[in-house]
């Protein structure tokens, strides 16, 4: 079936909620409304109000409570309407969740999922990437899919996994790209990436929007005879070390990009791996495209300056393959 | 879809002036402030704690009232004063006025307690105040690892709430309520060897003081350094479990200081939208570290935010055991019976500094002189040996020795455990494969699906 993204990671929810009576939903405006976004959009129909819960708006008390649950068995599925939000439930998130387990042997099987991103103009306050947040966070898994079929398959790998999983849902891919997705049960294994183009001249690693953006750049470069390997993350925490020194390996030479704020970013993260693991493979120096060190800005042209564009992507790719 | 049948629904089907008539559980008007059942919080009269926003016809005729346990009522207010010594530098310190000789009260009878739970009690709260005491002693000896804290002067408020708990209830502690663990059935010698650091600690080391947790046998989670992020937690448990069929008690504690966090509002208002078995000792000790209660809310007492939440709420004397009992039973029968929220308020005072290095020396010296006189396990031992007669002297004094030479035995545990290899600092993140099954911990939760079956979104299907 074309399922939009959107869509995949609705009816991976919906799968879950018919399969496990465990799982169930909270956030705001995810009942009757469906969500700001309708992600939830017919859930209460089904599943009914006990299951599809509509809370205050209150993102500490909305983690809180996903996690007192998932101390009982239940898995929770906590939705932010934006994941900007988050930052409102950062200490329930940071030291009390993803400490759990560590200190206290108790698992929390939570997911927090939202939308993120930006090139939606949705100003500072409901365009940004906060995955670093979690990242900088032991004992939390941060999934960020690109794709309709990995959205859904790491949506149901996440509900049924032991751990808490933050999810972010790339708001600008939600409607604007479909792919076949299988009916049958699936999942996506979290913390593997997977090649989303093959090519021998150099890799671009990246994740969620921006592997769209590093596709497009290598259908345009190979009509320059430069050939592009595209690694799509997929999970951001952990990172899949092996395949990130692989694509190193393989091409020699190097482009990270992602859309948050180029300092502290995970291009520094991966650049560090890629020192550890890939040295002696390395014919370039390793290439950052990231975001401002700025809040993101409102206005589009603005916005823009601030994201990593496609002619970024095709000027550095042009410059790291002639060094 | 001709035949439609209305059901009321956990959200949003609830009036807000009294006229309907909600028939689930969970939101039942009239349960959820206070339906005539037995016990004093939430009851018959109607007048009793939560908001009676309602009259006959719903005009919004407004008469709230918190119903108050104690038997006296302490006349005292704390300012800052500022004075200039000889030199005429300036000065600024806290000065108590108000009528600070006033007579101790007698214990007030218990509605609930037989003779067995009285004496219970008072052994958990001599455990409490002993393993402290060795504690402190540990300190001295350099045993220790960073500071203690103490629940000097609370015993009654951590042990005889606690002791209200059924076996399946759950609760988190907060860092003042290690009498409660002793209750809940930890050993001394737990608590002893996480101040220690140990490696047969609970957290094997990984963290000091009350915080650690069980959520197999004693359902205790585990507290951290934040305050009031335990209470949306323990929402979230008793939600849990009502998905799971049961309506659990869920009891953890904020101070005075810890109730000024946003996180605290947060969970008590989704605890009481949801109607969830919370109950939430508020600890009002008077000093949040070293800032009186005065710089830390207006309100006369904190039990009048109970208002502002639309949940019932009941002030106790902190340091009156059977008070403290009586609330905490009537609290945690409510949240059985599924009627919702309770907050209690206990009033006393923390009667050490924040932690074993403040020496409290902001707290006016007559404060410690009132409090001093309200020992709260002084005022049991009175009433179970002169009042009621139920220990004769000999028997508390052979009770007492018996505690001593548990804390002894405990303590001996504790001082033989290793400390942790520098290795198992590792490992344990995340939960790994065959590390836990993650079951509904009751039963697995009844679902009942609609009729409505899946289909796209209608912006899906509009996608081109």
């Amino acid at each position: 079936m074309q399922l939009t993204y959107l869509e995949a990671i609705r009816q991976g929810i919906w799968e879950e909620m018919e399969n496990d009576p465990t799982v169930f939903c909270l956030g705001e405006d995810i009942g009757i409304y469906g969500g700001a976004f309708k992600v939830t959009d017919g859930f209460i129909d089904r599943f009914g109000a006990e299951r599809v819960i509509d809370t205050p708006i209150a993102e500490s008390a909305i983690v809180g409570a996903a996690f007192g649950a998932s101390l009982t068995g239940m898995r929770p599925v906590a939705e932010f309407q934006f994941m900007d939000f988050i930052g409102c439930a950062f200490n329930q998130i940071s030291n009390m969740v993803a400490k759990t387990h560590y200190l206290w042997g108790a698992p929390a099987p939570l997911v927090l999922r939202g939308p993120s991103g930006g090139y939606v103009h949705g100003g500072p306050f409901h365009s940004q990437n906060p995955e670093m947040w979690f990242v900088h966070n032991p004992g939390l898994k941060v999934i960020c899919p690109a794709t309709p079929y990995d959205a859904k398959g790491l949506i149901k790998a996440a509900i049924r996994d032991s751990n808490p999983c933050v999810f972010f849902e790339h708001k600008y891919l939600y409607r604007r790209i479909k792919e076949e997705v299988p009916s049958d049960d699936y999942i996506v294994p979290i913390g593997k990436a997977r090649i989303a183009r093959e090519g021998r001249d150099l890799s671009v690693i990246t994740y969620a929007a921006m592997v769209h953006t590093a596709l497009e750049a290598a259908d345009l470069l190979a009509k320059e005879g430069i050939d592009l390997e595209i690694l799509d993350l997929r999970t951001v925490s952990p990172l899949d070390r092996e395949a990130i020194a692989q694509t190193v390996k393989k091409t020699n030479k190097v482009i990270i990009l992602h859309e948050h704020s180029r300092t502290g970013g995970l291009a520094g993260e991966i650049a560090a791996i890629i020192n550890e693991e890939a040295f002696d493979d390395l014919d370039g120096p390793i290439v950052r495209i990231a975001g401002l060190d700025s809040a993101i800005p409102f206005s589009p042209p603005q916005e823009l300056h601030y994201l990593p564009k496609l002619e970024d992507v095709i000027r550095e790719a042009r410059k790291l393959k002639a060094y | 879809m001709g035949n439609k049948k209305i059901k009321h629904t956990s959200n949003g089907n609830r009036s807000r002036n009294g006229n309907s008539r909600p028939k689930a559980p969970i939101l039942a008007k009239a349960a959820r402030n206070g339906a005539p059942k037995a016990g004093a919080i939430g009851s018959a009269q109607g007048k009793n704690g939560a908001p009676k926003a309602e009259s006959a016809n719903g005009s919004g005729l407004r008469t709230y009232s918190i119903p108050d346990y104690r038997l006296e009522h302490p006349d005292y207010s704390v300012r800052q004063l500022v004075e200039k010594d000889k030199d005429g530098t300036q000065h600024v310190r806290y000065e108590v006025s108000g009528d600070l000789d006033a007579p101790v009260p007698p214990i007030r009878e218990s509605k609930y307690l037989d003779k067995r739970q009285a004496i219970e009690i008072y052994r958990y709260m001599l455990l409490n105040r002993k393993m402290e005491i060795a504690l402190e002693n540990l300190y001295k000896q350099g045993k220790v690892v960073g500071g203690v804290y103490f629940g000097l002067g609370q015993e009654a408020c951590s042990c005889a709430s606690a002791y209200a708990l059924d076996k399946d209830d759950w609760f988190a502690p907060m860092i003042r309520n290690q009498g409660s663990l002793l209750v809940r059935g930890f050993g001394a010698s737990d608590t002893m060897m996480q101040y220690m650091a140990k490696a047969d600690s609970p957290t094997k080391g990984r963290d000091g003081t009350s915080h650690f947790g069980d959520i197999e046998k004693r359902n205790m989670v585990s507290p951290i350094s934040m305050l009031g992020d335990l209470i949306p937690v323990m929402a979230g448990v008793a939600l849990g479990a009502r998905l799971q069929g049961r309506n659990l008690a869920v009891m953890t504690y904020i101070g005075d200081g810890g109730q000024s966090t946003g996180v605290t509002y947060e969970g008590i208002n989704f605890a009481a939208v949801q109607n969830l078995g919370l109950v939430l000792v508020v600890e009002s000790n008077l000093w949040a570290y070293s800032t009186p209660s005065e710089m830390q809310y207006r309100c006369k007492d904190l039990a009048e935010r109970a208002i502002g939440y639309g949940i019932p709420s009941v002030i106790v004397d902190g340091t009156d055991a059977c008070q403290v009992y009586d609330a905490s039973h009537e609290a945690v029968e409510r949240a059985h019976r599924g009627e919702g929220p309770t907050m209690i308020e206990a009033k006393m005072m923390r009667m050490k500094g924040h932690a074993i290095h403040d020496a409290a020396a902001y707290v006016p010296k007559p404060m410690f002189e009132f409090w001093k006189r309200r020992d709260p396990i002084a005022r049991l031992e009175n009433y179970l040996v002169r009042d009621k007669k139920w220990l004769s002297a000999k028997e508390n004094e052979k009770l007492i020795a018996e505690v001593d030479r548990i804390i002894e035995q405990e303590r001996e545990i504790a001082v033989n455990s290793p400390m942790p290899t520098p290795e198992s600092a590792e490992g344990g993140v995340f939960c790994e494969d065959g590390c836990h099954e993650i079951k509904p911990k009751y039963a697995m939760p009844k679902v009942k699906k609609g009729s409505a079956a899946y289909k796209e979104t209608e912006a899906a299907a509009h996608f081109k």
